[in-house]
């Protein structure tokens, strides 16, 4: 045994004689996930010129694609040397699990200089322990909608988005009985089924009991749920939802639909520059209200979430910090015009440009009655996983809602 | 030679470099990983580490658990079909794989026309990434891609639908098409790459041991009037038994660890979960470090299990030949 | 042999099987191809387009009708899919990135596994059978398990985003399947030479460079091959071990460009038709080579 360590020693020490040291740089990193294929990517490398110009900073970034990023970033926390100054994170428990390690520098002292463009409210969801400390700057925010090819309604005789259940149902049989597939939805892709599953279950609940839901003060055990997961399976059932939505994902579902091939789509707000800029003639809506005494129309889920945290091992965290405001509020800013997200900051800007979908959904937002956090965002990672395991089987047809809400309660509590 | 302090010395630096490597990269970390097992945390750097002892491993094991309120729930973590499926893998690539790769060996080993051309071809997919494989093939499986082209061109797309769509239990939603939807299709799926892709491998080292068969022994059959079949039977794939052994536990042992295809020809891994993306999942996904290592040292232990039963299956029936 | 006559109506049968087969390989890969050079309206149907995926219209301002084409040779040979593949990555360097890494954890895997098989099956002591199945254990230990304990080691000695953090865990992981071909390969050396050697008044080292290294070249090869199938493909830890553009190996980088053409099948095409031409040119012009380095591990190993 004592060969065996000394063995370990010298193996380590050969390693680290041989080891290359980079060279620390007069400059800040960033790791993020906006690839070529990201709606954001433009704002990002708009907002980084505007950034790099006004406080001659070097800004180094690299962009990871969405899934390798998680374990990137996760793996990285084991070791926070090797973070950069700047990350990108999702709000709620996924920064909270990385706050609560140490890892992520408080933002409260950088936020002072910036709390008259950005609503305290709008870091809320990065905000933890008792104080509600801040620990990430959002970039823009994004609730679900429902969007809508009205070219396609029309072919069924609708001329306006259903906005009752019963007329959705109605309308979805009308586009059924035209050949038209009403809606499209990634299944390979969990995240995209809860865009569906989540309002449905608002909307039938109301948004404070599935806020306490998510946030595990009440239980799942709830037979108005199953009774929401039984009416979405039912549209399943039905037909309502693409037969190849099962294995395909979600840029193929999108593609799909601005192809024409669906009459709905129902997703994050991100998508309305794409949806707005698309050959045809679309709409935003939200899900319709299944039970008028729990909800209303104007309940949403969303909320800021993309957001840039600053790593606690960051050389110069004060500097690092002020240039991750700077680079929250551009990307917002960019990101905004093009219809990526809709702004967490105030805009001090022109917004005369800004495109007409991205503007009807920034009026739901400024009329929403309640907003209920994503619910893979609000929860910390193994709760949220097996909350997407279920999901996935809801889809799937493999369980139905009273197995959803008794095996969610048993295993979540 | 003397057994001088120089010599002893010599031994040592010669071992050095390959114990290095092993005991830093390959020795270390399962020591670690035991370790990481029989502990609860969810910050990777272990910060917030407690020790359970065996409850990993119980969790793992245990299809159902009782909650603090004494009910009994379904374990999602549960990774007896994550077993399950990586030993039907297994299976399939011994039983199915390793005889087609056998048969291929013995035709191109009797020096048939177009011998190399033929090997050359087989063996080419070996060489080909596996992220390329998986990523071809999700094009073949895709609702409108390859497959479901060539059943709809041959007019038989209809009714290899409902004939599958009948036989699906896991879903009540009839089968549409999406292959790797559906938990009885997914892992047939996965396997029929792995076969494409391996069948080369398996049948150039068959086909090397089949050229290493001494040619008066097989010279001598003949002359005794033995048809093809039996000189098989009798000479050449006894003779070859030992790289028949460890065909056998690199079919197995591979299908125990095999990761990379399904990962990237399945975004969603769940319905075709092998022990390996289960503990990717449980580790990255889930935050559950201790888990996750678990699986790992289980993975480890049945590895290493096989490759020994399989030794000794092999070592019973067939005389020594090594 | 005079009896082949009597297999010959079979023969037949044989070869109409093998072509089968051939077929089933080679189909992949020439489908591969034909969709690398079509876009999607050609592949399911939809209207013609020009090479900026615009609708072309005739004269009569209609658009026109492409017919489905999904396995056939593309009808307009559509070239710039490649450099659009080309362009978004870096595919060039990625290329590089996993020649250096694999060449590199080749080699380590070379000379840790040569000097391991002298001192243990050359040189005299107590224990080198144990330590021989001792490293034999590493044939069977999945990579993935020791995904995040090596992480922990590699970050721990700063290695973390370096071509060292792939080629020293590739090296660790070729080595068992190194010496075990390497041992195969050692015991063909006759032991005269080493006492003739010894003779002459060479030591330990002596023996090992003058005679055993240069005998050993044909097992090079052999350890090289598969060490490379070992390291060329690898994914997770690359994914994981390096952040940094300028060292991600081709697996990351293939897997990032599907990321960016999700729905284009003609880059996608292109793309994995790049990942592949190169290792199938030089499995063309070496494939004699190769197969006799894989067989020669089989029946040493």
């Amino acid at each position: 045994m004592k060969k065996l360590v000394a063995l370990l020693l010298a193996a380590i020490m050969v390693f680290s004689v041989t080891s290359v040291f980079a060279e620390e740089q007069k400059t800040i990193t960033m790791w993020c996930i906006a690839t070529e294929s990201d709606a954001n990517r433009p704002a990002y490398e708009k907002a980084i010129a505007a950034v790099e110009d006004a406080f001659n900073v070097k800004i180094e970034w690299e962009a990871f694609e969405n899934q390798s990023y998680k374990t990137k970033i996760k793996t990285a926390m084991s070791d926070p040397s090797t973070l950069p100054d700047i990350f990108f994170t999702w709000a709620g428990a996924f920064c909270g699990d990385f706050a609560e390690q140490g890892n992520v520098y408080c933002l409260n002292d950088a936020y002072k200089a910036y709390a008259d463009q950005l609503p305290e409210v709008m870091m809320q969801n990065a905000s933890y322990g008792e104080n509600k400390d801040h620990f990430a700057v959002p970039l823009t925010m994004n609730i679900v909608v429902m969007f809508a090819n009205m070219d396609l309604l029309a072919k069924a005789g609708w001329d306006h988005v259903p906005e009752t259940y019963e007329d959705l149902i109605k309308c979805c049989d009308d586009l059924l009985a035209a050949g038209i597939t009403p809606f499209g939805c990634a299944g390979s892709e969990t995240w995209c089924v809860t865009e569906y599953l989540e309002p449905i279950i608002e909307k039938t609940i109301g948004y404070e009991a599935l806020n306490n839901i998510f946030a595990g003060k009440a239980t799942w055990n709830d037979p108005a749920i199953a009774g929401a997961v039984d009416a979405f399976q039912e549209m399943v059932k039905k037909g309502y939802f693409a037969a190849d939505g099962l294995t395909l994902g979600n840029d193929q579902i999108k593609a799909n639909f601005l192809a024409g091939q669906y009459a709905f789509y129902q997703n994050g707000s991100w998508n309305c520059g794409e949806v707005n800029d698309a050959e045809g003639n679309f709409q935003v809506a939200l899900f319709p209200v299944m039970n008028a005494e729990k909800a209303t129309y104007s309940q949403v889920i969303g909320g800021p979430s993309d957001s840039l945290a600053v790593a606690a091992t960051s050389k110069d965290p004060e500097f690092a910090a002020k240039i991750a405001f700077e680079l929250g509020k551009e990307i917002c800013h960019y990101g905004y015009l093009a219809g990526s997200g809709l702004p967490a900051w105030t805009p001090d800007y022109d917004t005369s440009e800004v495109k007409p979908l991205v503007t009807a959904v920034a009026d739901m937002v400024a009329a929403a009655d309640g907003m209920v956090l994503f619910g893979d965002t609000a929860m910390s990672a193994d709760p949220a996983n097996i909350y997407l395991n279920f999901v996935s089987q809801v889809y799937g047809v493999e369980i139905d809602g009273a197995q959803f809400i008794e095996g969610l309660a048993a295993q979540l509590q | 030679m003397k057994r001088t302090f120089s010599y002893k010395l010599s031994i040592f630096i010669f071992l050095l470099p390959a114990l290095i490597l092993f005991l830093g990269i390959l020795i270390a970390p399962i020591v670690m990983s035991v370790i990481y097992s029989l502990n609860d945390f969810k910050a990777i750097s272990g910060a917030d580490m407690n020790f359970v002892g065996l409850k990993n491993y119980i969790e793992l094991f245990s299809p159902q658990l009782v909650n603090e309120k004494g009910a009994l729930y379904t374990n999602v973590n549960y990774m007896g079909d994550a077993l399950v499926n990586s030993l039907i893998l297994g299976f399939f690539s011994v039983f199915i794989q390793l005889p087609i790769a056998l048969s291929i060996a013995l035709k191109l080993s009797k020096g048939i026309r177009g011998e190399r051309a033929y090997l050359s071809i087989f063996f080419m997919p070996v060489l080909i990434s596996t992220v390329i494989i998986g990523r071809l093939w999700m094009n073949i499986y895709e609702t409108n891609g390859l497959l479901n082209s060539a059943l709809d061109a041959l007019g038989i797309k209809n009714q290899v639908f409902s004939w599958i769509s009948a036989r699906i239990t896991s879903t009540k939603m009839p089968f549409q098409g999406g292959w790797t939807g559906y938990k009885e299709t997914a892992l047939f799926a996965a396997f029929i790459p792995i076969l494409w892709q391996y069948v080369g491998y398996h049948m150039l080292l068959m086909y090397a041991g089949i050229k290493g068969v001494p040619m008066d022994l097989l010279e001598a059959a003949q002359l005794d009037g033995c048809t093809e079949g039996q000189v098989n039977r009798h000479i050449v794939i006894p003779y070859i038994k030992p790289i028949l052994k460890v065909c056998v536990i690199f079919a197995v042992t591979g299908s125990l660890k095999s990761f990379d295809l399904i990962y990237t020809l399945m975004k969603d891994t769940r319905r075709a979960e092998l022990p390996s993306t289960l503990m990717y999942k449980l580790t990255f996904l889930n935050n559950r470090y201790g888990l996750g290592s678990a699986i790992a040292v289980v993975l480890i232990i049945l590895c290493f299990a096989f490759a020994m039963l399989i030794s000794l299956a092999f070592r019973d029936k067939g005389e020594k030949v090594s | 042999m005079n009896d082949q006559r009597k297999f010959k109506p079979s023969l037949i049968l044989v070869h109409a099987l093998l072509i089968i087969l051939v077929v089933i390989n080679l189909f992949p890969l020439y489908w591969m191809m034909t969709f690398s050079l079509k876009d999607n309206d050609e592949i399911f149907g939809g209207y013609l387009k020009d090479s900026e995926g615009k609708v072309i219209l005739d004269e009569n301002g209609e658009k026109i009708t492409v017919e489905r084409n999904m396995i056939g040779l593309p009808r307009t040979w559509r070239w710039n899919n490649y450099p659009r593949a080309l362009n978004t990555g870096n595919m060039g360097r990625y290329f590089l990135n996993s020649l250096i890494v694999s060449a590199s954890a080749i080699i380590i895997t070379l000379i840790a596994a040569f000097m391991a098989t002298y001192a243990m099956t050359r040189l005299v002591w107590k224990g080198r059978k144990l330590m021989n199945k001792f490293f034999m254990l590493g044939l069977t230990i999945p990579i993935h398990a020791a995904l995040v304990p090596v992480f922990m080691i590699l970050s721990r000695m700063k290695l973390l985003d370096t071509y060292v953090a792939l080629i020293i865990p590739y090296a660790a992981f070729s080595l068992s399947m190194g010496i075990l071909i390497s041992i195969g390969f050692m015991g063909d050396i006759p032991y005269d030479l080493d006492e003739a050697a010894f003779l002459d008044g060479c030591g330990v080292w002596g023996i090992f460079f003058r005679v055993i290294v240069p005998l050993m070249m044909p097992a090079t090869a052999t350890v090289g091959i598969y060490a490379f199938l070992q390291c060329w493909n690898e994914l997770l830890f690359a994914t994981i071990f390096v952040s940094k553009g300028m060292y991600m190996t081709l697996p990351v980088g293939v897997q990032q460009l599907f990321g960016q053409y999700t729905t284009d099948w003609g880059p996608i095409g292109a793309a994995l038709a790049i990942a592949t031409i190169p290792t199938m040119i030089v499995y063309a012009l070496l494939s004699k080579r190769i197969q006799a380095g894989f067989i020669a591990g089989a029946v040493k190993g």
